[in-house]
């Protein structure tokens, strides 16, 4: 049984819908910048998407508080829903991911509680990462089957897992797949006090990589099985055919330095997908320009690919690393790849990692036969999760 | 799907089984503690002095049932926020210390797949591994994905649980969506209270499952979910739910009952029950208190109910002389979320 995907997107540093997005890929325009819209100590370098809130909340009509991780969700789920309708035949299911869920909204009320004896308590409400999906399943009418996941930055490659497996099994018919984060002070700091975070433009699998930049965004994308576009008469932009999760159980925070979880990863999505490794045209890697992830991912692809490894590039150099959305936005650029037969260029690279001297695409490459794309999230607890997709 | 196995760590002993031989705590306040047991020979000293409590509690639940049963192929758990005091404590850390390096400890637990993810790091468990975190749905989430695993034969047994934290920076989080009473009473009038408002509870459920019958204590049969329900849904939902897994009503016969004593949602409990004659109710949110992932102590004790464990009375909201071989859980969320878990025994 094929799983189409039917609609794509997505917002980021880079761009507010899918269209800025490739355009930015293509001119080789990176998203991250000191920081200016955040509330933030510092002038670090991060991937914020351009809009306010309030510009957000005025474009979308919605109804306040409400967390920027809603408000980001909403546009790439509205994008990816596009004009499809309810349709009494077609089960129609929503799972969205996040990591920070409305910690935007948290940490101003405790901000404001620290220097004011009455803070504005109705910005905690939006603060359960459930709250962020609830939102948008409201404003896009869906109320059967509504999930979110939480694996950290694995999470909304899982969706798009979870929600495959739902069309295969057939619980649904149809189904939005998304993640969203929105940048805070909770993530930077925390991604701070590992030591991972860059002062630099973050360099993945740069042998002098100094650690990520954070960004913030969501990407969304519309799963259909063929009964459902035999009803939505929608035209397939891809096939979603392999996926796999599987924990690394080595660290809380790191990788393994021998990449265990990602290979099985890796294996048990091409497996699924009845592919060889020799069958994937390029991978966009998770790439994250950590010392620890950029090797332990290297490591990974050897194991699999030995010596034949084919063209990869890690996007986070553009949109910084938007943790629980980059699954789901890589795989919209993954669906990029296959519809204009394209290979991403992977920025800021200049010297190979000396342990695994592998090197990444750096050009944007045209006339590519791109038949198969393989794509790549990895997160904290050690979850690895991988993702195939073929032309449709 | 069936279950093979349990632990539960909860506001009343239900992680010695003291529970079944009629211990039962009264609870007073609108906040219920969990009855944590002595971590000593479950979590080792050097890790157990770093956990925050949604973690010891969710490991302290899940460890022994990844010891006792080698063969896990994966996983899953549900729970709405994790670890949100750690969560809290490094905001605070944030906003109170502008200079120097902050301690990651509190960060790393905050995320919502801390518990999913040491669980599988002390077990080197490397299958499937994921947390859902869906508000009231996130339990049964878990159920459902569990089941999907097991039918596709990706897995022949699995670790599900729920996991949830009560302390004060929640309870400003539920108190900003009037959850809590006004007026507390004592968790034996709770449900009897007919005031606006609940409390909360915390702990976790952890359940052993397989696709194989063999040494099985009950069977889950299906799980439904929906959202956001009109005036009849609750009816019609209902019957479908039954009618897809070929079970008339009158083959029913207990209901476990989300019952959390707030006048402004109890009704919808009431709504179920008319449709049901001579069905035991049983009721369990006056004992351990009201959570997102509150089913999943409801699932415990339906389990313990089918095995014929001695239930303690204060759970029969009403009692009939009909044998139980059957049962249908049904929960809300404030009155958002809903579902339906069908029980059979084995």
């Amino acid at each position: 049984m094929n799983i189409y995907i039917t609609g794509i997107g997505v917002i980021s540093a880079i761009g507010l819908n899918v269209q800025e997005n490739y355009q930015s890929l293509k001119n080789k325009k990176t998203g991250i910048a000191p920081i200016h819209l955040l509330n933030y100590k510092e002038k670090l370098l991060v991937g914020e998407v351009k809009l306010s809130n309030e510009m957000l909340v005025n474009h979308l009509h919605v109804a306040t508080p409400i967390s920027r991780t809603s408000l980001l969700g909403i546009v790439a789920a509205k994008e990816a829903w596009g004009n499809n309708q309810h349709h009494q035949d077609i089960r129609t299911g929503l799972i969205s991911s996040t990591s920070v869920g409305g910690m935007d909204n948290s940490e101003k009320y405790y901000q404001q509680k620290l220097e004011n004896p009455t803070p504005d308590i109705s910005l905690i409400t939006t603060h359960d990462s459930g709250d962020t999906t609830e939102r948008i399943a409201k404003e896009l009418g869906i109320s059967g089957y509504i999930n979110t996941l939480s694996t950290a930055c694995s999470s909304s490659a899982n969706a798009i897992m979870l929600g495959a497996r739902m069309l295969q099994q057939n619980k649904l018919d149809r189904v939005l797949i998304g993640g969203s984060d929105s940048l805070t002070n909770f993530t930077i700091e925390g991604f701070k006090s590992l030591m991972i975070y860059s002062d630099e433009w973050v360099k993945p699998f740069d042998e002098h990589r100094k650690g990520l930049n954070l960004g913030e965004g969501s990407g969304f994308l519309l799963l259909e099985n063929e009964k459902s576009i035999s009803l939505t008469k929608n035209k397939p932009l891809a096939i979603l055919c392999g996926w796999s999760n599987a924990a690394d159980a080595y660290h809380q925070t790191a990788s393994s330095p021998d990449g265990k979880g990602a290979t099985l990863a890796i294996q048990q999505a091409l497996k699924k997908a009845n592919l060889k490794p020799s069958d994937i045209s390029y991978i966009n890697a998770h790439g994250t320009g950590t010392s620890n992830n950029d090797l332990s991912e290297s490591v990974a692809l050897k194991n699999v690919f030995k010596e034949n490894i084919p063209p990869f590039s890690s996007t986070k150099a553009y949109t910084g690393h938007t943790l629980a959305a980059s699954g789901t936005i890589e795989a919209v650029y993954a669906v990029l790849a296959l519809q204009h037969q394209i290979i991403l260029p992977n920025l800021n690279y200049s010297t190979p990692i000396s342990e695994t001297m592998l090197i990444p695409e750096v050009e944007w490459k045209i006339n590519q036969e791109i038949n198969t794309v393989l794509s790549n999230s990895f997160g904290f607890g050690g979850n690895n999760s991988t993702i195939i997709l073929k032309k449709a | 799907m069936y279950i093979l196995d349990h632990r539960c760590i909860s506001p009343q002993p239900t992680f010695n089984g003291c529970f079944f031989t009629g211990e039962v705590k009264i609870n007073h306040g609108n906040l219920y503690y969990s009855i944590e047991p002595d971590y000593t020979d479950l979590i080792p000293k050097n890790l157990l002095r770093r956990m925050e409590k949604a973690t010891r509690v969710g490991i302290g639940a899940g460890i022994p049932l990844l010891e006792k049963y080698p063969i896990i192929d994966g996983i899953i758990l549900g729970t709405s926020t994790g670890g949100f005091s750690g969560c809290v404590e490094f905001l605070k850390q944030i906003v109170q210390y502008n200079e120097g390096t902050l301690t990651p400890t509190n960060f790393v637990q905050s995320t919502p797949n801390a518990v999913a993810g040491i669980l599988a790091l002390m077990s080197k468990n490397r299958g499937y591994n994921i947390t859902h975190t869906n508000l009231g749905l996130s339990f049964e989430a878990t159920l459902l994905d569990a089941m999907l695993l097991l039918e596709e034969n990706e897995a022949k047994q699995l670790l599900v649980g729920a996991i949830e934290e009560t302390s004060e920076y929640n309870y400003n989080i539920d108190s900003a969506s009037d959850f809590f009473k006004e007026i507390a009473v004592p968790s034996t009038q709770l449900l009897q209270s007919n005031t606006k408002g609940s409390v909360r509870g915390e702990g976790a459920a952890m359940f052993v499952v397989s696709s194989k019958k063999d040494n099985a204590l009950c069977e889950l049969v299906d799980v439904a979910q929906f959202s956001f329900p009109q005036k009849n849904t609750i009816q019609e939902k209902v019957l479908q739910f039954l009618k897809k897994n070929n079970t008339p009503l009158a083959a029913i016969d207990a209901l476990v009952l989300g019952y959390n004593g707030d006048n402004r949602f109890d009704f919808r409990y009431d709504e179920l029950a008319e449709q049901f004659n001579d069905t035991s109710i049983f009721s369990y949110k006056n004992l351990i208190g009201d959570s997102p992932t509150a089913n999943s102590f409801a699932l415990w004790l339906s389990c313990s109910i089918l095995e014929g464990k001695e239930i303690p009375k204060e759970v029969y909201y009403k009692e009939t002389d009909k044998e139980i071989k059957s049962i249908l859980i049904y929960n809300h969320y404030n009155n958002i979320q809903h579902s339906f878990i069908l029980m059979r025994s084995v």
